[in-house]
């Protein structure tokens, strides 16, 4: 293990090529997170202006063509509740139910359109505060995740309607969006996306670290994911970079990122300047 | 704060829920489908409605005509859910937002045997009832003449076996009264029980 201190003067002069790569999958992640915010945000135009109407919804549910998307956690309440089982939601789950096996919780750290305005939340505070890393000051133990995600499924079948299907906040930015085309006004439980991008002025993604009962459910799932990012001790200068960088509040430099927890956003590995962190398939 | 009186506010929060003032809980859970406010064609039953629909939208954004509106969170539960306002813009059958709906809330099914309520004349304030006109409006824009509407001695009858509560009738009836027009959709059938 390599001991380096922590003081930027002692630094090694960093290495233009290994520079370049550094940052790689911010880029891609920014790209994909802004085409599927993109997507939902123009669809409705499409449909409401031209009569377009080949994709259809959001995130909770996406028809391209006759390729239909279901968001696990509101297709499982819907069927919980309803007590009878709908084929065409089941299968419309099936895709990102295996995306969610595989990968873990990519959707929400690649797609979500609430990951979206939060990355761009990020950016501005960036500019404003000339420091990419923020402090993190109301941290919640992160089992509270599971403890969100039962208590929201009890919640949603006592009351016999799914609470996080007109709660849901990447829903309720489509919602928003197609409120906004179709009908020029506003739906008033918006005010918690607002909610949400506030807070992500105290710490990063508290929403989506603790309180998202999707996220939950996705994480569930891909707690035995294939795609992992893997620590090479033997390259790691224990800088806390990586921990420093994590939206998730994990130290991938004590393993962390092996846990349900880890969404899979690529943060670290792009923080890493000794390639100590990959994504690894196993 | 720390965490613990934190997750006790939010729980002594959570607790106070059903103690809300007035009717307010009970007007949360109320179905927002009244006389002339429908649900889109193949609706199931209101019993179980909120809990198939996942608010998606998507029978929203096909609806050529516009028809079908999305409601907030002033619907209590229902927000997101879809309604037809059939006084504004009626349905007219075309079945684009049952092909596209995920969950089974809208359900396939023939035109013909749509059931999203029953149209009612109130024979007191209908023109040709009253005698004022010989108006036969709802009669021309019914999808089904002689079937759903028929004119019994040049005034409108409705044939409940053969009315699908579409709203073209009270789109077009030239007569506004308090309720609404001289010939209103009761939402008869989306209060039908599911279970037993």
């Amino acid at each position: 293990m390599k001991t380096e201190a922590n003081d930027p003067a002692v630094e090694p002069v960093p290495d233009p090529a290994r520079e370049q790569g550094r940052r790689r999958l911010r880029r891609w992640r920014l790209f994909t997170l802004t085409g599927a915010f993109l997507l939902i945000a123009v669809n409705p135009f499409l449909n409401f202006y031209f009569h377009w109407n080949f994709v259809q919804g959001w995130y909770q549910s996406l028809g391209i063509g006759k390729l239909w998307f279901v968001s696990p956690l509101e297709g499982l309440e819907s069927l919980l509740i309803a007590k009878t089982p709908y084929g065409p939601s089941i299968v419309g789950m099936v895709i990102p139910v295996v995306i969610a096996l595989l990968l873990g919780r990519v959707f929400c750290s690649w797609l979500c359109p609430i990951s979206f305005l939060l990355e761009l939340v990020d950016r501005v505070r960036g500019r404003l505060a000339r420091s990419s890393t923020l402090v993190n000051k109301l941290v919640v133990a992160k089992k509270v995740l599971w403890f969100t995600l039962i208590a929201e499924l009890l919640m949603s079948l006592v009351l016999g309607t799914p609470l996080f299907v007109f709660l849901s906040p990447p829903g309720l930015v489509g919602r928003e969006i197609m409120m906004a085309v179709f009908f020029q006004k506003l739906a008033i439980e918006g005010v918690l996306i607002v909610a949400i991008l506030l807070l992500e002025l105290l710490t990063r993604r508290f929403f989506c670290r603790t309180f998202c009962p999707l996220g939950g459910l996705l994480a569930f799932l891909g707690r035995n994911r294939k795609l992992r990012v893997r620590l090479t001790p033997e390259n790691c200068s224990t800088c806390g970079k990586c921990a420093r960088h994590c939206p998730m509040v994990l130290d991938p430099a004590k393993g962390e990122s092996d846990s349900a927890y880890c969404w899979n956003c690529g943060e670290c590995v792009d923080a890493c300047r000794h390639e100590a962190l990959r994504f690894r398939w196993q | 704060m720390n965490r613990r009186d934190f997750l006790e506010l939010a729980g002594l929060g959570l607790a106070c829920l059903p103690f809300l003032p007035g009717t307010a809980g009970a007007e949360l859970l109320q179905s927002p489908v009244t006389v002339n406010r429908l649900r889109p064609p193949g609706a199931v039953p209101e019993e179980i409605f909120p809990a198939k629909c996942i608010r998606c939208g998507r029978c929203v954004e096909v609806c050529p005509y516009r028809s079908i509106i999305m409601l907030d969170i002033r619907a209590g539960i229902h927000a997101g859910t879809p309604l037809v306002e059939a006084e504004k813009i009626p349905c007219y059958l075309c079945m684009k937002c049952v092909d596209v709906c995920p969950t089974g809330s809208l359900q396939r099914i023939r035109q013909e045997e749509t059931r999203m309520g029953l149209a009612v004349i109130d024979r007191f304030s209908c023109a040709a009832w009253i005698g004022t006109t010989l108006c036969r409006t709802c009669y021309d824009k019914c999808p089904y003449p002689e079937k759903a509407i028929r004119l019994d001695r040049l005034r409108p009858v409705i044939d409940q076996s053969a009315c699908t509560g579409c709203g073209l009738c009270t789109h077009a009836c030239p007569v506004t009264t308090k309720g609404g027009k001289a010939v209103n959709i009761e939402p008869i059938y989306a209060r039908a029980k599911v279970t037993g």
